[in-house]
């Protein structure tokens, strides 16, 4: 058979293989099969040279041809291939569970006092802070708290030891800060203050010796109840949403003049069977606090108010106890 | 304190139903904390009258009445037939139920047709209720009974009453009585306060004829610390008969709570919870003589180390501080705390001394708490008692012990007042009240609420001053001090839900820690992307716990501690964090990572410290769980803690940190490392926990924790961020791995490759560390990608290669390494 009449079958051949070849190593079999070294259409183009001089254009032609055509039919097939490779062997479940990753939360403590700080903010406070250990000074003398109170028992107090500064005691309430703030800088004042307190119960289901509060404070001219009572509204319903209803009650605090009580009623509290649920305390500065850091009552007057983070946050998410949230357990902490 | 509705009724008029009157003492500062319903005898029982008698139409037996019952007409239908129009019988309303005998169940009485005829009720014999049959038919009541008075209350019975436990502030010692809470009713209602009488002359049965001469005469009394009883008052009493008390007095002590003893004990109870005024009743014949032969009271400190038996028959042992009331030989009550056994109001006790006086809060509080002893007296001198009220307490007493024990009063009183107390007077200004309230209230609506609560305007005073009033101050109200305390009394009986509330009004707040409030919130957040949960510890904690992170002499203690479990300020949050691993594995969560942010109060240098920190802690599963790969059981190790630091500390802005291994031992960690910025600043520490130590806290996978002083990476922090340009000319990459000593580490080959200085070195990146198969005893593989670039133009082959040759030649030389 001559040369010009092999090359039609060879590269027919060579097409339906390649067409053949299932993956990507079949293919490249099949390439070494034609064009490797030992390739069957290599061999017919080492025979080009064999030919008469006359007869070489016309077959150097067809060969070249049909080279052309096996090696397009070979990139066709190539990258037919490749994109097969590239879609998955299996189809996807999209039922089965995803890998997680879980980022850490915030403790829920942290969660409502941002929320309660975030409120603040709107209204142009400023986040305070105090040192935890405190002394009577900060802590009750000058909050106007009587010399005999028993809020000053080492019944109720925790008291350092001795080597630690006679008289140091762990803060029972934020109020200190504001003497603190108070005395270092001139009226107006505007902050809130969160923070860790201590008292000396044992722990049970509403109590531990560690808690946190929340305090805000507000100094300036012409301040009145009433502007306590806004701010105080104002407060609870971004908290607790507008549906939230407050009442005041007259009630005693040594620091504060007027000082009231502060109730809620709201669904939540319906669902915990009462009408009304105690929250906060609140009143205007008393006198005596402004003369003690040396405002002047006369020029001056203020509202505080103040309640504990860990009542809000039980209540707000029905939480019964509230060791939990000193326990840190993680099943715990995922919930918020 | 307890109160009923029932006996408040006695001391002012107020038209509140049981309810209302919670909301009501609510709202003025009385918290109402519990309220308790207690039905009386004869329920649904009144006196009502018969105004009208007809024969019942389809019955001969049967008449049908007309009855009032006080708010209006029934219509009865009556088969009894000993009564007439105007007769005055007990009338069961419908609801309520006939006293059942026993075992059978009770009769209700509801509204039905007697042979077609409607019956509103039932009007009863004395069988019927229970009582000793009388008369047949119905029991006619005298004709003076008052008609729709309760059946029980005509009877002198039990009625059905409403108790309240009250919440007193302690500024108002005078709310712990009834007269004082009648007061607070009064100024709201507008009402008259019903003072009790105390006149004796009226009285029929206290026989004063065959008194027994003055009571100056009978009894002396001495105070010898008038500093801390400035007044006492004894008024003597002869010829009483001991015994069980009128129903009335025992039934109103039971529903407040106190045990009835005797008629004399239980009058002096009754009037302390009265009037607020604590009084003491002696056997005077118990009383020793003084020197002018009659028994003498004497006012005095007790001596350290005497021993008292009180009526509860301890034995207490007194002290200097304590206040004692004695006669000339023995002690024979603590003052205002309780009295003494051996002078107590016995069955066979004829003639008393009645005590009624005034002790200072101190020594009263004093004796209270060092002898664990409180008692209702104690409860009241220690908030505050009212000076100017012994006397007509005493007065008063002595009117109810005459009514109830009978005997005879000696005349006049002892009244040992040595220094009047001087009334207190207050300038209120009248404009003020709207500065601080935020509402106008007209100046004599001012005067006329201070003047309810019992404040009077001084008139002489007041006048010289426009636009103001001075008030007296009226004795028992201890807590008014200055004009706030008085616009205090205005806002609460004007009604705080009256004022306005006015919107927030503007004005920024400064403080240095708001900003550092942020950056918190920002390191919490960036912990929790990494995937740790924020913890919460306790700040107080054992000092065996703290003792894993400080020596003893590094710890806190605290004077006055809870419990061997919570005697230490944290002086480190690990060991806090240390327990909530255990808490979780305990509960079969072992795959846990936390942070804290918190203060710690480690002592150093003799003083105790105070500042924050953050912690981590990190053990278990590496990833969270999943279905499919290879290294799905990993556990966390200390790269992964390093790596979220690490991770930390680029986002926060802190710069070459560098991490050198401990040499010295540690009770917590096994291995462990300081964090310290440029290799000097300590900003903290982070390590293996020993295996043993998580083993007792039930933990088996490792445990890394670190922790890291927060205050000091807030302050070296560069939050500030700058734009670097992004490379525009293609990176080339040589990869090295090279044989070299186990002592060798990662930091040792970086300082290698920065002596090196290699030119257009971009970075370098650690990619495989290997040990074993091909590689001698204590040496290692460390292979390392270094990246080079040039920012202008992109680098040639040839020139990469010169550079990274003496690069890699350099490292050799300097690390006796082997390429491989």
């Amino acid at each position: 058979m001559s040369l010009l009449d092999q090359i039609v079958p060879v590269k027919d051949s060579a097409m339906a293989e390649l067409a053949q070849a299932g993956d990507l190593g079949m293919l490249d079999q099949a390439k070494g099969r034609y064009l490797g070294p030992e390739g069957r259409f290599t061999a017919l183009m080492k025979q080009l040279g064999t030919l008469p001089k006359e007869d070489r254009p016309l077959a150097g032609k067809a060969i070249n041809a049909a080279k052309i055509e096996i090696e397009s039919a070979l990139a066709a097939r190539r990258s037919e291939l490749e994109l097969q490779a590239l879609i998955p062997k299996e189809p996807t479940d999209f039922t089965l569970p995803g890998r997680r990753r879980f980022p850490g939360r915030l403790h829920p403590l942290t969660q409502v006092t941002h929320d309660i700080v975030r409120c603040f903010r709107k209204l142009g406070f400023a986040v305070a802070d105090g040192p935890e250990i405190e002394d009577e000074y900060h802590c009750f003398d000058a909050l106007n708290t009587p010399a005999d109170h028993p809020a000053r028992d080492s019944q109720d107090t925790f008291f350092l030891e001795q080597r630690a500064g006679g008289g140091s005691l762990l803060r029972t309430h934020t109020s200190s800060v504001q003497i603190r703030v108070m005395s270092s800088q001139p009226p107006p004042v505007r902050i809130v203050v969160p923070g860790r307190v201590y008292r000396r119960d044992n722990a049970d289901a509403t109590h531990n010796p560690t808690f946190h509060q929340i305090e805000g404070l507000y100094v300036d001219k012409a301040v009145t109840v009433a502007d306590l009572k806004g701010t105080v509204e104002f407060v609870f319903k971004e908290l607790l949403g507008d549906e939230v209803k407050l009442r005041f009650r007259p009630h005693y605090f040594s620091y504060t003049e007027p000082s009231f009580e502060i109730d809620f009623s709201s669904s939540l509290t319906r669902k915990m069977g009462k009408e009304w649920l105690e929250i906060a305390g609140c009143g205007m500065v008393h006198p005596k606090v402004f003369e003690a850091v040396g405002y002047d009552p006369e020029q001056w007057s203020g509202w505080a108010f103040g309640f504990g983070i860990e009542r809000v946050a039980m209540i707000r998410y029905g939480i019964p106890d509230i060791r939990l949230f000193y326990e840190n357990d993680v099943r715990f902490l995922r919930q918020f | 304190m307890k109160i009923t509705y029932q006996w408040l009724r006695q001391y002012v008029e107020f038209p509140w139903t049981p309810e209302e009157l919670a909301e009501r003492l609510t709202m003025l500062g009385l918290e109402v904390e519990a309220v308790e319903r207690q039905s009386g005898d004869f329920e649904g029982v009144v006196v009502a009258q018969v105004m009208s008698r007809e024969k019942h139409p389809n019955a001969d037996k049967l008449s049908v009445c007309r009855v009032y019952d006080g708010t209006g007409e029934r219509q009865i239908v009556c088969g009894a037939q000993n009564f007439q129009a105007g007769d005055k019988v007990p009338l069961i309303v419908p609801g309520a139920s006939l006293p059942s005998k026993p075992g059978e169940a009770a009769f209700i009485i509801k509204v039905g047709k007697i042979r077609g005829v409607e019956s509103q009720g039932m009007m009863c014999s004395a069988e019927e209720l229970g009582l000793p049959p009388k008369e047949d038919g119905l029991w006619i009541l005298e004709a003076s009974a008052t008609v729709g008075q309760a059946f029980a209350e005509h009877m002198g019975r039990r009625g059905s009453d409403v108790i309240y436990d009250l919440e007193i502030t302690p500024n108002r010692p005078d709310l712990n009585s009834l007269l004082g809470i009648a007061r607070e009713v009064a100024a709201v209602t507008g009402n008259p306060l019903r003072i009790p009488s105390v006149d004796f002359s009226s009285d029929q049965t206290s026989g004063f004829a065959s008194m027994t001469g003055p009571v100056s005469e009978l009894m002396k009394v001495r105070i010898e610390a008038p500093d801390l009883c400035p007044r006492y008052t004894a008024r003597v009493i002869c010829g009483v008969k001991v015994g069980p008390s009128p129903d009335w007095l025992r039934s109103t002590l039971e529903k407040v709570g106190l045990r009835s003893i005797n008629n004399v004990v239980d009058v002096t109870n009754y009037v302390m919870l009265e009037t607020g005024q604590p009084l003491h009743a002696f056997d005077s014949h118990l009383v020793a003589k003084g020197a002018s032969g009659v028994p003498t009271i004497v006012v005095r400190a007790a001596s350290d180390g005497e021993i008292f038996v009180t009526l509860d028959g301890q034995h207490r042992k007194l002290s200097h501080e304590m206040l004692l009331i004695a006669d000339e030989e023995k002690g024979i009550a603590l003052a205002g705390v309780m009295g003494g056994r051996n002078t107590e109001i016995h069955e066979n006790t004829v003639d008393i001394l009645l005590e009624s006086a005034c002790f200072k809060p101190t020594p009263i509080r004093r004796t209270s708490k060092t002898l664990g002893l409180r008692t209702d007296a104690s409860y009241r001198f220690e908030r505050g008692s009212d000076v100017e009220i012994c006397d007509w307490a005493s007065q008063r007493a002595v009117k109810l012990i005459l009514e109830t024990a009978g005997g005879n009063l000696a005349s006049g009183v002892v009244d040992e007042y040595p220094m009047t107390e001087i009334a207190k007077a207050i300038l209120l200004r009248h404009a003020k009240v709207g500065q601080l309230l935020g509402v106008e209230i007209p100046d004599a609506r001012q005067v006329a609420i201070l003047a309810s609560l019992g404040f009077e305007v001084l008139p002489a005073e007041t006048e010289a001053l426009p636009g103001c009033a001075i008030f007296g101050v009226p004795s028992f109200r201890v807590d008014i001090k200055r004009e706030a305390d008085l616009i205090e009394e205005i806002a609460r009986l004007f009604g705080v839900d009256k004022i306005p509330s006015t919107p927030p009004r503007g004005c920024v707040g400064a403080h240095a820690f708001d900003s550092v409030y942020d950056e918190l919130m920002g390191v919490r957040g960036l912990l929790s992307a990494a995937g740790l949960s924020e913890a919460q510890g306790q700040t107080l904690i054992g000092d065996e716990a703290a003792g894993w992170a400080v020596g003893a002499e590094g710890m806190t203690g605290l004077s006055n501690p809870l419990s061997a479990e919570m005697n230490v300020l944290r002086p480190s949050l690990l060991p806090g964090l240390l327990d909530s691993l255990r808490h979780n594995a305990s509960r079969k969560n072992g795959d846990v990572g936390l942070f804290e942010i918190g203060r710690v109060f480690p002592f150093i240098n003799g003083k105790v410290e105070e500042h924050r920190r953050v912690a981590l802690a990190l053990t278990g599963e590496r990833a969270p769980s999943f279905w499919s790969g290879t290294d799905r059981e990993a556990r966390c190790n200390a790269y992964d803690l390093k790596g979220i630091l690490e991770d930390f500390f680029e986002a926060f802005g802190l710069k070459s940190m560098v991490y050198t291994r401990r040499v010295e031992s540690d009770p917590l960690f096994h291995e462990s490392a300081v964090i310290a910025l440029g290799g000097k600043v300590v900003l903290g520490e982070m390590g293996l926990v020993h295996p043993m130590l998580a083993k007792i806290h039930g933990l088996r996978d490792p445990v890394l924790m670190a922790e890291l002083n927060l205050d000091l990476l807030l302050a070296r922090r560069h939050a500030a961020k700058h734009f670097k340009p992004l490379p525009q000319f293609p990176s080339v990459r040589r990869d090295v791995a090279m044989g070299v000593a186990e002592a060798i580490s990662h930091d040792a080959v970086l300082q290698a490759v920065r002596q090196a200085r290699a030119t257009h070195l971009d970075s370098v990146e650690l990619f495989d560390v290997f040990r074993g198969k091909g590689l001698a005893e204590g040496a290692k593989s460390v292979a390392y990608a270094f990246t080079y670039r040039h920012p202008d133009r992109t680098l040639t082959d040839a020139e990469v290669n010169l550079a990274h040759e003496k690069l890699v030649a350099h490292l050799v030389r300097q690390l006796q390494a082997t390429v491989r």
